[in-house]
C-alpha cells in the first residue's frame, strides 16, 4: 500500500538533506489514510524536491517552476475523488505566489507541502522569498535584507482551511499531513528543512536551532489555521453527459425574405442607445428569413461612454468579406456617431444618410434626410429608440416591404425583449407613414 | 438551420461538439466571450469551467485536467499566448492533448485590443523553446471557426499534442450566418486508451513516430507525467539514445502524418495563370475578389489554407498547376506566411499584399493586383489603405 517505493538513504538527495524525510512522512500519512497509490496524485514543482516523482508509486505530475498548484487544481477539478498533494519548494512559492493565493481563495481541495529550506538548493543556494533577514547567500553577499515571505499567513488570510508550520524533523508530521489532506478546502504545511549543500554551509542552522529561527523571525511553528471550508459542489467532468448535437431546436420563421444583392448598413450613435442590440435584432430577423447577415461592431473599451457603431451586411448570398466600405444606409443618432464615421466623403451619391435633426454633418455626396431621435424616444422609450429608427430607415429606404417586415418580426423575434422589440419595429414602420412632424 | 452567431460562439459550439468538458481561461479582449459562453454551455454540469488568476494558471489547469482525462480548451489573445508559452512546451513534452485558441489582436504587447490582424502566424509555430512542431489551424469566419475547433480537438486527441487555433478579432466578435448542422465534420477522435491488462508505460510507443496510449491520472494504472526529458516510464533520463528517440518522436509524430493534417479549400481553375493563397482574415476578401475577377473574365485559382502548420505543401504544389505564373498572398500582417509559400513554390513569382493597421484588406485591392498581373505589372504591394 505504501506510496514510497524507495528508502530515504537510497534517494538522490544530499546526505543530511531533509527532503527524503518529508517523503517518508507523506507516505506514512497516506498509509494512515489507507489510500492505495493510485488513489493519489502527487504534483511536484521544480527544484530538488521536484525529483521526488521517481520515488513514488502514486500518479505523479512534474511540471513547470511555480505552477504545480495550477496542475493540481486542474487534476482535482477533473477527478474530484482523487487525493492531490503538491510538493513545492520555497522557490516555487516565490515565483508562483499568485497561484498559492488564488487557489486558497477558491478553496481548491488540494494539500500543498512547502519544502522550505530558505534558499535555491538546485541552482547554487541563491536567496528565495523565505530567506531570513541577514542570511548569507550568493545573491545576498551582505546579508539578506528583504522581509521573508510568510507563506502561512498569506494563504491563511486568503481562505485556506488548514495551515501549519512544522519542521521535517517533527515526529507527528504524518498526523499533521493526514489532518491537512482530510480537511476540506485548501491546506498548506510550511515544512522547514535544512539545505546542507548551501544554506547550512553559510548560515548557522541545524535541526535544533530551527525553533530559534522561528522565534527570531516571529514566524511561529505549529498549527495556525484549522477551519474546514467545504468546497463548492464538485462539478462533474463527465463526458457522457454531453449531448452529441449542440444545435438548438429549429426556430426558423416560416417566412422567406427576398433580397436582391449585398447591402451594407451602418448605424452610428453613442453608448447606451442599444445600437448593437438593435442591429442584432435586424440581423437575426434577416437570418430567420433565409438571408445571410454579418454584424461587426465598434465601441471603445470603456463601453458605457463614447461612440457605439454597428455595421450590418445583408445579402441573398453567403457573405465572405465582412468589411463595410460602402454603406447604402448611414443612420446617425449622435455627435459621437458623426465623429466616428470616417467615410462621409466616400459615400455613394445613392447612399441614404438619416441623421438626427440637431447634428451638423460633414460634406458628403450622399442624400441626407433628417430624423428626430426625441420623437422615437417618446414613442417607444429610450432603450428601444434605436431599433424603431432603424426599422423606420429600412422601410423608408424601401429595403423591406412593411408587411413582410411585420410578419417576419412577429414570427422571428423571441426572448425576453420580444414585446419591446415588436413595439419598436411597429413604431418605426408607422413613422415611415406619418413622418416625424405629425408623430 | 441558419443562425446568427459570432466566431467566439462558433468556437464554443465546435468545442462542445467535440466533447470538450474542461475550459479554463482569463479574460482578454477579444477572446473573453468564449469563457462567458462556456459558463452558460456547462451550466448543466456537463463540464468544468473556471476563470483563473492569470493565463499561466488557465493553461496549467487545462494541462492537469487533460492528463486526468478531460478534453480541455483555453482561449486567449496574443498577450495571453505569450504567457502560455512555457506551458505549451510542457504540453508538448508531456504529450497532453489540448486546444488553444488565439483570438488575435494587433501586437506587439498590448497593441490594439480591438484591432484585428493575423500577426501571430509565426508566433504560433515558434511559441515555445525547442521548436518542436505544433499543429496550427486558422479560421476564416464563424463557420470555419466551428469546424476547425472540432478538428483541432481531433488532432489533439489523435496525436496527444497541443493544437493552436487562430482566430482574430474580426472573426471572434463578428456575427455571421451559419448553418452548423450542414458543416461536414470528420469522425470524432478520442485519444487511444491503454490496454488495462498490460504493464502500463506512459510514454511507450510501438514504432518510432508513434503516439503513446493514454491512461488518465486518477485511473487504476499509475501515470507519470513530466516536462523533463524522460524514458518510456516517464522517468527522467540522461540516456542519449532514449533522449534522441523521445525528442525525434515529438517531431515525427506530427511531421510523419503531415499529409493527413492538411486542411484546405481548393477552388482551382486549370487554365488560371494566377493563384491566390489565403488564410485567416484575408480569405473573405479573396473569395469576393475571385468572384469579381472571374466576372471580368479572369482565370484565377484560389486556395484557402485552414491548416498553417505543418505547411500544407501537398495542397500548395497541387494548386500551383502548370499554367500558374504568379501567386498572390494577401495577409493581415507584414507578409509573414508568404515566405513559407515561396519555399514550397520556388521558381514561381509570389507576391505579397499586406495590411497591418487594423483594417481589413479590401476585395478591390486583390482584384487590382490580379488584373495588374494580367497586365504583367504588379509588384509587392505594401500600402495600407
Amino acid at each position: 500500500m505504501t506510496t514510497l517505493a524507495v528508502k530515504k538513504n537510497d534517494m538522490a538527495f544530499c546526505p543530511g538533506c531533509s527532503h527524503g524525510m518529508v517523503l517518508e512522512h507523506l507516505s506514512a500519512a497516506l498509509d494512515r489514510m489507507k489510500l492505495t497509490p493510485t488513489d493519489v496524485c502527487i504534483v511536484s514543482d521544480i527544484g530538488c524536491i521536484g525529483i521526488s516523482d521517481r520515488y513514488l508509486d502514486s500518479h505523479t505530475f512534474h511540471g513547470l517552476h511555480g505552477r504545480s498548484i495550477t496542475y493540481a487544481e486542474g487534476i482535482k477539478r477533473a477527478r474530484p475523488d482523487l487525493t492531490v498533494v503538491v510538493l513545492i519548494g520555497d522557490g516555487g512559492c516565490g515565483i508562483g505566489t499568485a497561484h498559492l493565493v488564488h487557489s486558497a481563495r477558491r478553496g481548491a481541495d488540494i494539500t500543498v507541502i512547502v519544502c522550505n529550506n530558505f534558499n535555491f538548493g538546485m541552482t547554487g543556494g541563491q536567496h528565495s522569498a523565505t530567506t531570513p533577514v541577514c542570511a548569507q547567500t550568493p545573491t545576498t553577499p551582505n546579508g539578506a535584507t528583504d522581509y521573508p515571505f510568510d507563506v502561512c499567513q498569506t494563504v491563511g488570510a486568503n481562505g485556506a482551511s488548514y495551515v501549519g508550520r512544522f519542521t521535517a524533523f517533527d515526529k507527528d508530521l504524518p498526523q499533521r499531513l493526514e489532518t491537512a489532506i482530510r480537511t476540506p478546502g485548501f491546506s498548506l504545511l510550511d515544512t522547514w528543512e535544512l539545505c546542507v549543500a548551501y544554506y547550512t554551509e553559510r548560515n548557522p542552522l541545524n535541526r535544533k536551532t530551527l525553533s530559534e529561527l522561528s522565534d527570531s523571525m516571529e514566524l511561529p511553528l505549529g498549527e495556525l489555521y484549522n477551519r474546514p471550508r467545504p468546497p463548492h459542489p464538485a462539478e462533474p467532468a463527465s463526458r457522457s453527459a454531453i449531448s452529441k448535437t449542440t444545435e438548438p431546436s429549429n426556430n426558423r420563421a416560416p417566412i422567406t425574405l427576398s433580397w436582391p444583392r449585398r447591402t451594407e448598413f451602418c448605424v452610428a450613435g453613442s453608448a447606451g442607445q442599444r445600437i448593437l442590440s438593435a442591429v442584432g435584432v435586424i440581423g437575426k430577423l434577416a437570418v430567420a428569413g433565409g438571408l445571410h447577415a454579418a454584424q461587426s461592431d465598434d465601441f471603445p473599451i470603456t463601453v458605457s461612454r463614447g461612440h457605439s457603431v454597428s455595421n450590418l451586411i445583408l445579402s441573398d448570398k453567403p457573405i465572405f468579406y465582412t468589411g463595410v466600405d460602402n454603406p447604402e444606409l448611414l443612420l446617425v443618432l449622435t455627435e459621437d456617431g458623426v465623429r466616428r464615421v470616417k467615410l462621409w466623403e466616400r459615400l455613394s451619391p445613392h447612399a441614404l444618410v438619416l441623421a438626427e435633426t440637431s447634428l451638423n454633418l460633414p460634406d458628403t455626396p450622399a442624400q441626407i434626410e433628417r430624423i428626430n431621435c426625441k420623437t422615437a424616444e417618446k414613442l417607444v422609450g429610450k432603450p428601444s429608440a434605436a431599433l424603431a429608427l432603424l426599422s423606420y430607415a429600412i422601410v423608408r429606404g424601401q429595403w423591406l416591404d412593411e408587411n413582410r417586415f411585420r410578419a417576419i418580426a412577429e414570427a422571428g423575434i423571441r426572448g425576453k425583449y420580444r414585446e419591446d422589440n415588436l413595439k419598436a419595429i411597429d413604431a418605426g414602420i408607422n413613422l415611415a407613414h406619418t413622418g416625424f412632424e405629425s408623430a | 438551420m441558419r443562425e446568427f452567431i459570432s466566431g467566439n460562439q462558433a468556437i464554443v459550439r465546435g468545442a462542445i461538439r467535440a466533447g470538450c468538458n474542461f475550459v479554463a481561461g482569463y479574460p482578454i479582449t477579444p477572446a473573453s466571450s468564449i469563457l462567458t459562453e462556456v459558463m452558460g454551455a456547462f451550466a448543466q454540469g456537463t463540464g468544468v469551467v473556471v476563470q483563473t488568476e492569470d493565463e499561466i494558471a488557465a493553461i496549467g489547469q487545462c494541462i492537469g485536467a487533460a492528463m486526468a482525462g478531460a478534453k480541455a480548451m483555453t482561449a486567449t489573445s496574443g498577450p495571453g499566448i505569450s504567457l502560455y508559452s512555457e506551458n505549451i512546451g510542457l504540453a508538448q513534452m508531456g504529450e497532453a492533448p489540448l486546444v488553444i485558441v488565439d483570438c488575435q489582436r494587433m501586437g506587439p504587447a498590448t497593441g490594439g485590443a480591438t484591432a484585428t490582424g493575423d500577426g501571430d502566424v509565426m508566433f504560433a509555430r515558434h511559441v515555445t523553446s525547442g521548436s518542436y512542431p505544433i499543429p496550427v489551424l486558422a479560421a476564416t469566419d464563424a463557420t470555419t471557426a466551428y469546424r476547425l475547433t472540432y478538428e483541432a480537438f481531433n488532432i489533439a486527441e489523435r496525436l496527444r499534442t497541443p493544437v493552436i487555433l487562430l482566430s482574430s478579432k474580426a472573426i471572434a466578435l463578428t456575427r455571421q450566418t451559419v448553418d452548423l448542422e450542414a458543416v461536414k465534420l470528420s469522425k470524432l477522435v478520442e485519444r487511444h486508451a491503454a490496454a488495462s491488462d498490460t504493464a502500463f508505460q506512459p510514454y511507450h510507443v510501438d514504432q518510432p513516430g508513434g503516439v503513446p496510449d493514454f491512461a488518465p491520472i486518477g485511473g487504476s494504472q499509475r501515470v507519470r507525467f513530466t516536462g523533463s526529458v524522460h524514458d518510456e516510464d516517464g522517468g527522467l533520463t540522461i540516456d542519449r539514445v532514449k533522449i534522441d528517440a523521445k525528442l525525434r518522436r515529438l517531431n515525427t509524430k506530427i511531421l510523419g502524418v503531415q499529409h493527413s493534417l492538411e486542411l484546405v479549400d481548393e477552388d482551382l481553375d486549370d487554365s488560371a495563370d494566377t493563384l491566390i493563397v489565403s488564410y485567416g482574415l484575408a480569405d473573405g476578401a479573396v473569395r469576393e475578389a475571385v468572384t469579381q475577377a472571374r466576372d471580368l473574365g479572369a482565370a484565377v485559382s484560389h486556395l484557402t489554407l485552414y491548416s498553417l502548420w505543418p505547411v500544407p505543401g501537398d495542397a500548395l504544389r497541387r494548386a500551383a498547376t502548370s499554367s500558374i505564373q504568379r501567386v498572390i498572398v494577401p495577409e493581415l500582417n507584414l507578409g509573414l506566411y508568404v515566405e513559407e509559400i515561396r519555399k514550397i513554390l520556388p521558381g514561381i513569382e509570389v507576391l505579397s499584399i499586406q495590411r497591418i493597421d487594423g483594417g481589413l484588406i479590401k476585395p478591390q485591392r486583390i482584384v487590382d493586383a490580379m488584373m495588374a498581373n494580367h497586365r504583367g505589372g504588379a509588384s509587392n504591394e505594401r500600402s495600407s489603405t
